[in-house]
């Protein structure tokens, strides 16, 4: 039977060739947005999933109270790990993981940079990091020892045994290789090409002690079986416990599958936020999309069930049951989401790069899974389904006796759900559409923002080996040679905030002001160089005065915490170091662009340290003195590449993730919206199919080319228009809410939804109008005489 | 075979309620090839459909052989249907998108039937009418004379006890008809009854009785001698 229901099926596609190319390109390209997305969405969810003891891996994060607000942050003090040794026996093992960290790897033919970690040497018995060449328990044993990834041995020895080579550091440090440890998966938020163990980070400077210095990321592996909340009780007092001071950070353990999805925290709760609010819109996006490209299938076959009547009759006639027509029809839509599968498939396969740039993942299908397999039969199966389940019902409840006497006109009853289908449709795009105007809105008004800098023609360089003892030197030739107009060091770029501190201390200050302030270190000229609005006092000079490394430029959002009158000269004291106010500079932006700017203090290099140059170039010759710029880098930096980076460029990449955003919206509002058309011109044509005669009637009796097309388009027109009412608050509400989570943002104007609108409604118009003016362009004689 | 009492069909919409069939009781016996006949619209199809199950009643009683069949539902009447009853149309009725062959074989499908069986009945039934030739043919590239055979092979594939013809010759001129109402002749003569509605005197002539309706009630019935 199925064969002979299959058999059935592919007759009717090669028969109704529009139908079927409609149907199966709008359910290709549904399926293959939706596995695009999935692909994405599996990925998210899997992150850090796969490791065998996954179930017992903590990371420690802290929650103390900040600014009135209980806050939660995974970095903690290095000596953390110590006192979890000791004093928990309900911990198995305790792994820190210092920040990722570039650096340069010298052999004896090859320089090159590559980024990874220092690790205590539990790391490779808690995560499933496979080992694939040296002895678990000895590879990261000694503190030069460096275990290396296939790619990077790939890149550094070549097809060489990479095990025993020596790879010296910038510093001279040499390191020997004792492992292979497998590439990191795309699924994990450890991305590294090398690991060192713990102890090369205490070569320099020793164990650290300091409970202050929040500075580094700490897991734990539970015992097997330990309770957990007891644990979790315990450790809340680790700090007051161990550190000796009366400290008010709690500390808990943060279980590793919420890692990445969850991980985020409004007055010291889990808010629900995080990357899982992205898989849950993208995975109801993807189920929209699905049902759009389904509806069309719904849709058409209800419109064209005329054809398919006197089947049915002659079906029922000859004893078949409505189940077997039922799974007769239902086999006919898998059949063609099958056919739609295997060309979203190639689809997939061709958009694939463009999405993994734009989602910046390496998505692939695995061909060799065997649940790729099992997804993609579930996949077809639902598909069709979801397609076919209401048009096989619906055509298989027709009553023989009318269908085959010829009375059977295909009833008012599927025209009610249909038109709801195509209000449904549109709704959605229309939605989409809407959001996509506003999100780029939002990033326009966000972009067009006035920084409060002249971050144009400033490019900043880190200081990297010998550039810091050559920084002066360096410095003189550049201004001698004209090459830029201003060089200043500071501790972090000017797109960056790395430092913050509430431990300053002014006359007045209120005792309870807990107020957090940006802490910008510079040497010289900030001012002139970052192109920064001195509102009052001067820059820093430090030819002139070189008391400035004890001298501190604020910004008005200090001057309003302060409340100085007269800020000039006023002593700001940090830690025990007074520094002395020289000047008052506008805000501006150096953290997120979304978000209102914070108090700054720009303070002299007294208690600072310094990682960048910044250069302000002359604008007029920018181009040809960067070659120049270099050559003088080389020369005081021969070890290292002249890696340098454009102030605005770097600006421009704090707006990548709305970008993205942006991008996608408009991807699915394009995809929605063509979908949607594609079901229309087949329902226009339909209908233009039907009322072949009332046209013919019409026109012999004196109705115009445009009465008729305009009567003919009215009826889906509506059904656009219904959809734009419904679409206009909803749309209003999603994208209200999205906005909510920016402090610096546009406010939604009442053209975005007539724009939306219009676009959905002239789109189609064309495409309605296209099945209309050729009915109503047809020659009525002809009309007449067939029917 | 059949027997029918006080049968009642009407046809209700919002406005205006039809009687089709009003007080009909009559009887058919095994093996009878019976003519029903009448102006347009006095209810001989609505009877047809009623006997063939396709249709239901609204009062009366139906025994088919014996059996009250009136309240079936739609599964059991779909079942009495295809191990019963065969059915032939003025309009032919043939699926156009299966050949000559699976149109034949359909009915086989739905009583489960095996493959390679269902291959041999069909064969045989298609030679019986003279159509084997045919076989791999869509009904379109078919005659209209042809097409009647088709569904009368397709009718009578699973050895029905009763085959219903409603104006099995409509839509066919008079040598095609003729050839149509030989092969119904044949297979009542085996053994199969038949009701057959139809306007032609011709091809009542082929039966055994006739039934005449008028306004949805049988005003006589003769018997032909």
């Amino acid at each position: 039977m199925i064969k002979n229901d299959l058999k059935i099926a592919l007759r009717q596609l090669l028969k109704n060739k529009s139908f079927s190319i409609i149907n199966i390109s709008g359910l290709a390209i549904g399926m293959a947005s939706v596995i695009m997305l999935l692909l994405w969405i599996q990925n998210e969810m899997s992150f850090d999933r796969f490791h065998a003891k996954g179930d017992r891996i903590y990371e420690l994060w802290n929650r103390a109270k900040w600014d009135d607000k209980l806050e939660c942050w995974p970095v903690t003090p290095k000596i953390a790990a110590k006192s979890l040794r000791t004093h928990y026996p309900e911990i198995e093992k305790v792994i820190r993981v210092d920040w990722p960290n570039n650096r340069l790897l010298i052999t004896k033919d090859k320089r090159l940079f590559s980024h990874g970690n220092a690790v205590d040497p539990e790391f490779l018995s808690t995560f499933s990091f496979p080992l694939l060449k040296g002895d678990i328990n000895t590879v990261l044993s000694q503190p030069r020892s460096m275990l290396i990834t296939p790619k990077l041995a790939e890149k550094l020895f070549g097809k060489e045994d990479p095990i025993g080579r020596v790879i010296t550091l910038e510093d001279k440090k040499q390191l020997t290789v004792t492992g292979i440890i497998a590439n990191p998966t795309n699924n994990t938020r450890f991305d590294f090409e090398y690991l060192l163990p713990w102890k090369f980070t205490e070569l320099d400077e020793g164990e650290e002690e300091n409970w202050n210095n929040n500075s580094t990321r700490t897991f734990v592996l539970l015992k097997e079986n330990i309770d957990f909340s007891t644990i979790q009780n315990k450790i809340k007092t680790l700090r007051k416990d161990y550190s000796g001071v009366n400290d008010v950070y709690e500390m808990f353990l943060y279980p590793s599958y919420k890692w990445h999805l969850y991980g985020s925290f409004t007055n010291g709760f889990e808010d629900g936020a995080g990357k899982i609010q992205m898989v849950i819109l993208l995975s109801i996006i993807a189920g929209f999309i699905l049902l759009i490209a389904c509806i069309n299938f719904m849709n058409l076959s209800t419109a064209r069930s005329e054809k398919r009547a006197k089947e049915v009759g002659i079906r029922k006639t000859i004893g078949a049951h409505k189940s077997a027509l039922v799974a007769q029809f239902l086999s006919e839509t898998i059949l063609l989401a099958a056919f739609g599968f295997v060309i979203a498939l190639l689809l997939v396969k061709l958009c694939l790069p463009a999405f993994n740039k734009l989602s910046q993942k390496e998505l692939y299908i695995d061909f060799a899974n065997p649940y790729f397999w099992i997804f993609s039969i579930s996949f077809i199966l639902l598909t069709g389904l979801l397609a076919g389940i209401y048009p096989a019902f619906y055509l298989s409840s027709f009553n023989p006796v009318k269908v085959l006497k010829g009375t059977f006109k295909s009833s008012g009853k599927a025209v009610t759900p249909r038109k709801i289908l195509v209000v449904f449709q549109f709704v959605f795009a229309i939605t989409l559409i809407v959001a996509t105007i506003i999100v780029n809105q939002q990033i326009n008004h966000v972009v067009s923002r006035e920084t409060g800098y002249n971050n144009k023609n400033i490019i900043f360089h880190f200081l990297t080996s010998d550039l810091t003892k050559n920084y002066e030197i360096l410095k003189q030739e550049l201004l001698a040679q004209n090459l830029v107009q201003s060089v200043t060091k500071t501790n972090a770029p000017i797109t960056e905030r790395w430092s913050d501190s509430w431990g300053f201390e002014w006359e007045g200050k209120d005792p309870n002001d807990r107020t957090d302030f940006d802490r910008y270190i510079v040497d010289d000229a900030i001012v002139k160089t970052a192109g920064l609005k001195l509102l009052q006092g001067r820059d820093f000079d430090l030819k002139k005065f070189p008391t400035d490394s004890n001298a501190i430029i604020i910004n008005e959002s200090t001057l309003k915490v302060t409340g100085f009158k007269d800020p000039i000269g006023k002593i700001i004291i940090d830690g025990e170091e007074p520094f002395h106010v020289i000047g008052l500079i506008k805000d501006f932006v150096i953290n997120s662009p979304y978000e209102p700017t914070t108090p700054m203090m720009m303070m002299g290099a007294k208690n600072g340290w310094f990682n960048v140059i910044h250069l302000r170039l002359n604008e007029s010759t920018a181009a040809q003195d960067i070659k120049k710029i270099e050559q003088l880098f080389k020369k005081y930096n021969p070890e290292f590449p002249f890696n340098f980076k454009f102030a605005d460029e770097q600006y421009a990449k704090k707006f990548d993730d709305m970008q993205r955003v942006a991008t996608l919206a408009s991807i699915f509002a394009v995809l929605a919206i063509f979908i949607s058309c594609l079901g229309l011109f087949g329902l226009a044509a339909y209908m233009a199919e039907n009322k072949v005669k009332e046209i013919g009637v019409r026109k012999v009796l004196g109705a115009s080319v445009l009465n008729i097309t305009t009567m003919l388009s009215a009826n889906f027109l509506k059904l656009v228009g219904i959809a734009f009412l419904i679409a206009t608050p909803l749309a209003w509400y999603f994208m209200q809410k999205w906005l909510s989570d920016y402090q610096y943002r546009i406010s939604i104007e009442w053209w975005v939804f007539l724009v939306a609108g219009t676009i959905a409604f002239v789109i189609s118009l064309l495409t309605v109008s296209y099945q209309s003016l050729k009915a109503a362009l047809s020659n009525p004689v002809k009309n007449l005489r067939t029917e | 075979m059949i027997k029918v009492q006080n049968l009642e069909k009407i046809y209700r919409t919002e406005e205006i309620e039809t009687v089709a069939l009003n007080n009909v009781s009559f009887e058919i016996k095994e093996g009878e090839f019976v003519a029903m006949m009448g102006p347009s619209g006095c209810g001989k199809s609505t009877l047809l459909n009623i006997i063939g199950m396709l249709d239901d009643l609204d009062a009366g009683s139906y025994l088919f052989n014996g059996t009250e069949v009136a309240k079936f539902n739609e599964r059991k009447r779909a079942d009495l249907r295809k191990h019963n009853i065969g059915f032939v149309f003025q309009s032919f009725n043939l699926i156009d998108e299966l050949t000559v062959f699976e149109n034949v074989e359909l009915p086989l499908m739905y009583t489960g039937v095996a493959s390679s069986e269902r291959k041999r009945i069909v064969d045989e039934v298609l030679d019986k009418i003279q159509i084997a030739h045919r076989r791999n043919h869509y009904p379109q590239q078919l005659s209209g004379g042809q097409q009647q055979r088709v569904a009368v092979a397709r009718a009578v594939v699973n050895n029905p006890k009763l085959i219903l013809a409603d104006e099995p010759t409509g839509n066919l001129d008079s040598r095609n008809g003729n050839d149509v109402m030989q092969l119904l002749t044949d297979l009542n003569e085996k053994g199969t009854t038949i009701i057959m509605v139809t306007h032609s005197e011709h091809d009542a002539r082929f039966t055994h009785r006739i039934i005449n309706m008028l306004d949805g009630q049988i005003v006589t019935q003769s018997l032909k001698v």
